[in-house]
C-alpha cells in the first residue's frame, strides 16, 4: 500500500482537551479542506481552474423522506422529556441556564400518587410496635392507638383533597409524631428517586444504546433487490426481514410480508457484512448477542447466541474473515467471537483510555490487519494486537490537544471505513465522531486526524455509513446521522497516494420531520401524534446503492424508534458552480471520470416538491396511524377516596350493550357516539339552538341592518340584567336536557322503566362522555350515586391516565373535577366541558 | 486593553463548565443541552428580540449552506452581520469567527463570487477584532494560491508576517511561523520555476548568469522561512520536502540530512511515515551505505509494515549476508501480506513464493514455521479460501499461481486453494503449474500423511 506522499500541514501538540493556547488550525472551513497545495509549482497559473470546487450535490427527489411501510400497530410513547425531569424556571439571573433535576416535584407527585407505597410500610410497622401509653401513675389506656389512626387513614388519602376530613386524632398525632416519623422514609425515597431521575436525564441527553444503528440492508442477488433488517414491535423485540425492490425512478416496492424472528429483548444494533460471498447478520440486544448466517434463499440460519452479563455495548463483524465478530461489554472487556471457536477475550480494562470518564460505554471494531482491533471509549481509541501480549497497544485517537478537541468533547462513535474496493479510499481509515466534529484517522499515522469537520449536528451522531464508489475515482458519499433524524452527507475522496479530503461542500439530507408538509392538516391532537411520530429518534440508517442506474442514485432508509421506516431517493448532480463565467472549466483528471449529468447551475436547480403519489402515500399512512391506539397510561392515580367510597358498595353486574359500548369508548379514550352503540335507530337530530335572546349579536346585526340599532340598544339597556340571565339559564338547561333525552330515549336500558326519561335517569355514561353534562352531574352527585354508575365510574377511574404536565384532553380532565366536588361546593373549573356556565361576551364595544 | 485581550484569548466561558457539571457530573459537553433547557424554561430570562433574530438568521444561513443554496445563505448572512453590534459581549466576540467561517464558505462557492469579492471580504474581516488577523490572512493566502494568484498570496503573507499585536504570545508565534513557512513555499515555487527555465537555457547564454545569480539569492531567504516552523512539532511535509530540495540543490547535504533526521526522529513529532520515507529517499539519492538504509527502513517497518517500500526493504535484506537480516526478510513479507490492502499484490506474492523456496532450500524450515505459527489459524481463511481461489483465478492468473504455490507450501497438497488452481487447465500456465506441483511436493512444510 502506498502512503499519501505529502500530508497537509498541521500542528501537533500534546495535552489535555481544550488547551487554549494552541492556535487551532482547524479554525478552518469546509472549503479549506478542498484546497490542496500544489505539489510542484503550478505551471500555468491563470488557467488552472480549481477542479475540486465542483459543487457536488445529492439531490433528494422529495422535500422529505416518505414512510415505506404502514405504521407499526403497536402504540408508541415518546417517553419522558426534559419537561418532566427538570426544574422549571428559577434561572432568571444566570447567563447560562442550568439543568437542575426537579426532585421535589417528582417526590411530591410520588407521595400524592403512590401514597400507599410511600407510607403504608411505616404504618404497618407502627401497627405492631407502636404504643403511646400514659405515664405509670395513670391508667394504662393508650393515649394514641395506631390501629385507630390507621383505620382513619385506611383506603384513602386525606391529603388528596383539601376538604377531606381529618380527625382530631390524626391531627394530634401528626403534630406529636411528625418530627420523628417523617424523615427516614422520605430521605431514602428522595435518594433513590434522585438517582433514578439522574439516570433518566443522562439517557435523555445521550442514549448510547443505539450506537451503530439497528437497521441494515442486505443486498440481494441483483442490485435492485434487497432486504431490510430491522426490529419492530412496541418493544423492538421482533427482528424483521423485509424484501424491497428498488426501481430506478419511482418509490421502492415492498415485496410480501416480512419474515419475523421473535427475540427476548429489544434489538439495539443490527450489522451485516458480506465476506468472501458469505453474508452474516449480527444483532446486539442489551444482554444478548446473536449471529445468523444468511443463505442463498436469504433465509437466516441462526449460528450462535451469547449472553453478556454486564451488558453488551457494541458488536461488529469482521470485513476480512467470515464469521468473526468483535464484541465489547460494559465491564470493559473486548472479545473476539467466532461461532466455531467461541469467545476469546483480547482486552480488558475497566478504566478509560486517556483520562478518567465515568461512562462504561466501549466500542470495538476491526482494522486493516485482521488480527488488530480498535478499542474505543469516550476518551479515545486504541489499536490492540489480539496476538500480542495483553494490555499493550497504540493510541489511534486521543481526545486531547493532538486533535485539537474542545473542552468536554467525547467520542460517540468509531467506525472502520475499510472493505472498499480498489481506487477508493485506502483501507486504513477510521471514522471517529464526537458531539462536535467528525475525524478521519489513518491507522498508519495515529493521533493526527487526516480530516476534521465540524458537523454541528443538534443531536448525538451515533450513525454513520460510507457508501461504495459511484464510479471509479468519484468521491465516496459518507452519511452521518444524528439520533434526532438529521443526516449530513460528505463527499470524501482520497486514493492511496493522496490524503483523504472533502470533495465538495457537505450537505444536509432531509429528516423525517421535514415531511410534515406532505400530510394533510389535522386537528391538534392528531397533529401532535403525527409530529411525535415523525420526530421520534432515528435509531438506524441504511442505504442501498443500485450501481446500474444511469445517474448515480442512493436510497437512504431511516428507522425511527417508533418502528417506522422512512426512505428517500437521492441522485447525484454535479455542477461547476465556481467561475462559470471565467472560461470553460478544466477537464477533470483523466482517471477521475466524475459522472457529469447536465445539471443546471446550483441556484437554478428545481426545488423538490411533493408529488401527488407521495401525498397520497402519506395520507394512507396517516389514516393507518390514527387507527393505532395511543399508548396506554402507565398508571393512573386515584385522586380521591372513591376507593373507599365505592369499594364498600357491592358490585352490581350490569349488562347491556350500552355499557359495553361505553367501556370500549372509555378504553379508546374517544367520544361515545350513537353509531358505537350499534342497534340504535337513527335518532332525531338534536334541536338546533333556537335563535333565542342569547344570540344578541345576530339580533343586533339584524336590527342594525334595518336601521334600528339605536332603538335596540336602548331596549337592551332598559332591560334589567339579572332577571335576563336567570331567565336564560333554565332555557339553556332545557335545551341540554332535551339533547340528552333525544339521545337516551332510544336506549334500551334495563333499569329504566317505561316513563319518559327524566334528567335524573339519564345514565351517567352519557354525561361522562358528553362534555355538556357537568351541571346536571353535580346535582346527581348530591343526590347519591346509582349502583350501576358506581361500577362504571370505578372502571372509568381505573382507566384514568396519569396526569401529566401537558394539558390532558378534556374528557380526561373532567371527571376528576367532578369527583373532587363530592363533599364540597361545586367548583367550576374552566374546562371546555363547562361551557354552559361561561359568560357570553358582553355586548357593547 | 491588555485585560480585554486576556479575555479574548480564553475561549469557552466558565459558564459552560458549570452548566454541564451539575447534572451529568461527567464533564461531557452536550451541544443539545440548550435545546432541552429551552423547552423547559418557562420562567427563565427570555432572549432579547435582537438575539432571537440574529440566532434565527444564523441557523437559517447554516441550513441554506448545507443545502448548497448559496444566494439564500448570502442573504441571511447579510442580516446576520447585525450581531456585530450586539450588546452582549460574548456574542459579539464569537461573531467574527462565525462570520468568517460561514462568509468565506459562501463566497467560495457562490456562483457570482470572484476573487476580488473574496479578497475584499477577507480584508475587512481581518480587522474586526484583533485575534483573527493571522488566521484569516493565512486562509486568504491559501485561497489565492488555490486560484493560482501566487503574487497576491505572497503580498498577503508578507503583510501578515509583519503584523504584531501586544505581547507576542506563543500561539501568535506559531501562526507567524506558519505564515512564514507558506511564504517560503511560495518562494520555492518561483525558485523551482526559475530553475526549470534555467535548465532550458544554454549555459553560454548571457541571461544564464543573471538567472543563476537570482536563484542563488533565494537560498538564504527561504531557509529562514522554513527553519523556524519545522522545529515546532507537527506534520510539515510540503515544507520539509521543498526545503530539502533547495538545500540539496545548493549542495548543503549535511543541512538537508539534519533537517530530515530531526523531522523523522524527534520524539515530540508524531510518528509520520513520510518523515522516514523522505529520509530514506534522501539517503538513497546520497548513495548512503546499505546499513544506513536498512536502519531507516527498519523503523519504517515498525510504523507501517504495509508500505510498498517494504518490498524494497525485503530485497535489501535478502541481499544481506547476515543471517538475521535474511530471517527478517521473510518476516517483512509475511507482515506485508497480513494487511487487507496488500492481498492482491502480485509482486509481494511472487517475492514470498521465491523467497520461501530459497529459504526452504537453505534448510531454514524453522524460520518459516515460526512465521507460520501465528498465522496458521487465520491465513487459510483470509488468503487461501475456495472463494479467493475462484475469484483470483478469474481476475489475475499470475496472482493465483503465486498464491497457489505459497498455499501448497504452507498448507500441503490438500489445501483447497492449491487443489483448485491445480485443477484448472490453462494452456499457457500448464507447464508452470506442473512445475509448481513438483516444487510443492518437495518443499511443503507439511509432511504428507503416510498413506
Amino acid at each position: 500500500m502506498d502512503f499519501p506522499s505529502s500530508l497537509r500541514p498541521s500542528l501537533f501538540m500534546t495535552g489535555p482537551l481544550g488547551l487554549s493556547d494552541i492556535p487551532d488550525l482547524s479554525f478552518m472551513c469546509s472549503w479549506r479542506d478542498t484546497l490542496t497545495l500544489p505539489e510542484s509549482p503550478p505551471q500555468n497559473c491563470k488557467t488552472a481552474a480549481p477542479h475540486s470546487a465542483k459543487a457536488l450535490l445529492w439531490q433528494p427527489a422529495m422535500p422529505g423522506p416518505l414512510p415505506l411501510l404502514p405504521p407499526c400497530p403497536d402504540p408508541w410513547d415518546p417517553g419522558v422529556t426534559a419537561q418532566d425531569l427538570l426544574f422549571r424556571g428559577g434561572f432568571r439571573y444566570r447567563r447560562q441556564p442550568q439543568a437542575v433535576l426537579d426532585v421535589t416535584e417528582q417526590l411530591s407527585r410520588f407521595l400524592w400518587d403512590h401514597g400507599d407505597i410511600a407510607f403504608a410500610p411505616l404504618g404497618k410497622m407502627m401497627l405492631e410496635n407502636f404504643r403511646l401509653e400514659g405515664g405509670r401513675n395513670r391508667s394504662k389506656k393508650p393515649v394514641v392507638s395506631a390501629k385507630r389512626l390507621l383505620q382513619d387513614l385506611s383506603g384513602h388519602q386525606p391529603w388528596g383533597c383539601p376538604w377531606a376530613y381529618l380527625s382530631h386524632r390524626l391531627r394530634r398525632f401528626s403534630i406529636v409524631g411528625g418530627p420523628v416519623l417523617g424523615k427516614s422514609v422520605s430521605r431514602l425515597l428522595g435518594g433513590l428517586l434522585h438517582e433514578e431521575l439522574a439516570t433518566r436525564w443522562e439517557r435523555l441527553l445521550l442514549d448510547e444504546a443505539f450506537t451503530g444503528g439497528a437497521l441494515a440492508w442486505l443486498p440481494g442477488r441483483t442490485p435492485q433487490v434487497g432486504q431490510l433488517v430491522y426490529p419492530a414491535g412496541g418493544a423492538l423485540d421482533r427482528l424483521r426481514f423485509q424484501d424491497v425492490i428498488l426501481t430506478s425512478d419511482s418509490e421502492p416496492q415492498v415485496l410480501g410480508d416480512p419474515g419475523c424472528i421473535q427475540l427476548q429483548g429489544p434489538v439495539r444494533q443490527v450489522v451485516t457484512s458480506t465476506v468472501q460471498g458469505e453474508t452474516l447478520l449480527a444483532v446486539r440486544s442489551d444482554y444478548h448477542c446473536a449471529v445468523w448466517k444468511v443463505g442463498r434463499q436469504r433465509r437466516p440460519a441462526p449460528l450462535q447466541v451469547l449472553q453478556v452479563e454486564k451488558g453488551a455495548t457494541g458488536i461488529s463483524l469482521s470485513p476480512h474473515l467470515p464469521g468473526e465478530l468483535a464484541l465489547c461489554s460494559c465491564s470493559g472487556a473486548i472479545c473476539l467471537w467466532t461461532p466455531q471457536n467461541g469467545l476469546q477475550q483480547v482486552y480488558k480494562d475497566p478504566e478509560t483510555l486517556v483520562f478518567r470518564d465515568p461512562s462504561p460505554w466501549r466500542w470495538a471494531d476491526f482494522t486493516a490487519h485482521p488480527r488488530v482491533l480498535t478499542v474505543g471509549d469516550r476518551t479515545g481509541v486504541k489499536m490492540i494486537d489480539t496476538q500480542g501480549p495483553p494490555g499493550c497497544g497504540l493510541l489511534l485517537f486521543r481526545a486531547g490537544a493532538e486533535a485539537s478537541c474542545q473542552k468536554g468533547e467525547r467520542v460517540l462513535l468509531t467506525q472502520y471505513l475499510g472493505q472498499s474496493g480498489p481506487k477508493s479510499l485506502p483501507p486504513t481509515l477510521h471514522l471517529i465522531c464526537t458531539q462536535f466534529s467528525l475525524y478521519l484517522v489513518d491507522e498508519r499515522l495515529p493521533l493526527v486526524p487526516m480530516l476534521k469537520w465540524n458537523h454541528d449536528l443538534p443531536s448525538p451522531a451515533l450513525l454513520a455509513h460510507l457508501l461504495p464508489l459511484a464510479s471509479p475515482g468519484a468521491p465516496q458519499p459518507l452519511f452521518l446521522g444524528g439520533l434526532g433524524g438529521q443526516v449530513r452527507l460528505l463527499h470524501i475522496t482520497g486514493k492511496e497516494a493522496s490524503a483523504p479530503q472533502l470533495a465538495g461542500p457537505p450537505q444536509s439530507v432531509p429528516s423525517p420531520a421535514d415531511s410534515l408538509s406532505a400530510f394533510p392538516l389535522l386537528e391538534p391532537k392528531s397533529q401532535k401524534q403525527l409530529l411525535e411520530r415523525l420526530e421520534a429518534p432515528t435509531i438506524g440508517l441504511a442505504s442501498a446503492f443500485p450501481p446500474c442506474a444511469s445517474t448515480p442514485a442512493v436510497w437512504l432508509f431511516q428507522l425511527s424508534a417508533a418502528g417506522d421506516i422512512f426512505y428517500q431517493h437521492l441522485t447525484l448532480q454535479t455542477a461547476s458552480s465556481l467561475h462559470q463565467d471565467a472560461g470553460p472549466p478544466s477537464d477533470p483528471e483523466p482517471d477521475c471520470p466524475v459522472p457529469r449529468t447536465t445539471a443546471p447551475p446550483v441556484d437554478q436547480r428545481p426545488i423538490p416538491s411533493w408529488t401527488t403519489g407521495a401525498t397520497a402515500c402519506c395520507s394512507r399512512w396517516l389514516e393507518a396511524l390514527l387507527q393505532v391506539p395511543s399508548a396506554p397510561p402507565v398508571w393512573a392515580a386515584p385522586t380521591f377516596s372513591h376507593r373507599r367510597l365505592l369499594g364498600r358498595l357491592k358490585h352490581q353486574e350490569v349488562e347491556g350493550k350500552v355499557l359495553q359500548g361505553l367501556r370500549a369508548a372509555m378504553v379508546g379514550g374517544r367520544l361515545l357516539q350513537q353509531k358505537d352503540l350499534g342497534l340504535l335507530p337513527p335518532a332525531e337530530l338534536p334541536p338546533a339552538p333556537e335563535p333565542g335572546p342569547q344570540d344578541e349579536l345576530s339580533e343586533r346585526l339584524e336590527e342594525a341592518w334595518e336601521g334600528l340599532a339605536t332603538a335596540w340598544w336602548r331596549k337592551q339597556q332598559g332591560k334589567a340584567p339579572e332577571p335576563g340571565k336567570q331567565a336564560r339559564r333554565p332555557k339553556r338547561r332545557t335545551q341540554l336536557s332535551s339533547t340528552f333525552s333525544s339521545l337516551t330515549s332510544c336506549l334500551d336500558l334495563p333499569d329504566t322503566a317505561s316513563p319518559p326519561p327524566t334528567l335524573e335517569q339519564i345514565p351517567t355514561e352519557a354525561r361522562l362522555v358528553t362534555p355538556y353534562s357537568q351541571e346536571s352531574a353535580e346535582q346527581l352527585w348530591v343526590r347519591g350515586v346509582h349502583s350501576e354508575r358506581q361500577q362504571t365510574l370505578r372502571d372509568y377511574m381505573a382507566k384514568l391516565p396519569l396526569p401529566k404536565s401537558t394539558p390532558a384532553p378534556e374528557h380526561v380532565a373532567m371527571p376528576s373535577s367532578q369527583a373532587s366536588c363530592v363533599q364540597a361546593t361545586p367548583s367550576r373549573l374552566p374546562t371546555p366541558g363547562s361551557q354552559p356556565q361561561r359568560k357570553r361576551p358582553r355586548m357593547g364595544f | 486593553m491588555s485585560d480585554l485581550s486576556e479575555e479574548l484569548t480564553r475561549p469557552g466561558s466558565d459558564g459552560d463548565q458549570v452548566e454541564t457539571c451539575v447534572v451529568s457530573g461527567a464533564g461531557m459537553h452536550f451541544p443539545w443541552l440548550r435545546k432541552h433547557l429551552d423547552s423547559v424554561a418557562a420562567g427563565g430570562k427570555k432572549k432579547k428580540d435582537f438575539a432571537q433574530t440574529t440566532g434565527a438568521c444564523l441557523s437559517l444561513a447554516q441550513e441554506a449552506l448545507l443545502q448548497q443554496q448559496w444566494p439564500r445563505a448570502a442573504e441571511f448572512m447579510y442580516s446576520y452581520l447585525q450581531t456585530l453590534e450586539d450588546s452582549d459581549s460574548s456574542q459579539r466576540q464569537a461573531a467574527p469567527e462565525i462570520i468568517w467561517k460561514l462568509g468565506s464558505e459562501i463566497l467560495f462557492y457562490h456562483p457570482k463570487s470572484n476573487v476580488e469579492t473574496f479578497s475584499a471580504f477577507a480584508d475587512q474581516m481581518k480587522n474586526i477584532g484583533v485575534l483573527n488577523y493571522l488566521k484569516i490572512s493565512l486562509q486568504h493566502a491559501l485561497y489565492l494560491i488555490h486560484h493560482g494568484m501566487l503574487e497576491d498570496a505572497n503580498r498577503t503573507l508578507s503583510q501578515a508576517e509583519t503584523w504584531r499585536y501586544g505581547e507576542k504570545s506563543s500561539s501568535q508565534e506559531i501562526l507567524i511561523n506558519l505564515v512564514q513557512a507558506y511564504k517560503g513555499l511560495l518562494e520555492y515555487y518561483s525558485w523551482s520555476k526559475k530553475k526549470m527555465e534555467l535548465s532550458q537555457l544554454d549555459k553560454d547564454d548571457y541571461a544564464y548568469n543573471t538567472e543563476a545569480r537570482n536563484i542563488l539569492s533565494h537560498s538564504w531567504k527561504t531557509s529562514v522561512h522554513f527553519s523556524a516552523l519545522i522545529k515546532t512539532p507537527g506534520v510539515w511535509d510540503p515544507f520539509v520536502k521543498s526545503y530539502v530540495e533547495m538545500l540539496e540543490f545548493y549542495g548543503d547535504q549535511d543541512g538537508a540530512r539534519k533537517v530530515l533526521t530531526n523531522y523523522a526522529y524527534d520524539e515530540k513529532f508524531p510518528s509520520n511515515p513520510n518523515a522516514h520515507i523522505y529520509l530514506y529517499n534522501f539517503l538513497k539519492r546520497a548513495k548512503a551505505p546499505r546499513s544506513e538504509l536498512l536502519s531507516v527502513l527498519k523503523i519504517l517497518y515498525q510504523i507501517v509494515p504495509s508500505h510498498k517500500l517494504m518490498l524494497e526493504f525485503h530485497l535489501l535484506l535478502r541481499k544481506s549476508e547476515k543471517e538475521e537480516h535474511r530471517k527478517l526478510g521473510l518476516e517483512v513479507l509475511f507482515s506485508l501480506l497480513d494487511f487487507a490492502g496488500c492481498t492482491k499484490s502480485v509482486t509481494a506474492w511472487r517475492c514470498l513464493a521465491s523467497y520461501l523456496r530459497q529459504t526452504l532450500m537453505a534448510n531454514h524450515l524453522g524460520w518459516v514455521q515460526e512465521e507460520w505459527e501465528s498465522r496458521r489459524n487465520w491465513w487459510p481463511t483470509f488468503h487461501f479460501s475456495y472463494f479467493w481461489a475462484k475469484s483470483d483465478w478469474k481476475e489475475d492468473k499470475d496472482l493465483a499461481y503465486e498464491k497457489a504455490f505459497v498455499a501448497g507450501t504452507l498448507l500441503g497438497k490438500g489445501c483447497k486453494y492449491f487443489r483448485y488452481i491445480l485443477k484448472q487447465d490453462h494452456q499457457d500456465l500448464r507447464k508452470k503449474i506442473k512445475q509448481m506441483k513438483k516444487s510443492v511436493r518437495r518443499y511443503s512444510i507439511v509432511k504428507p500423511a503416510v498413506d
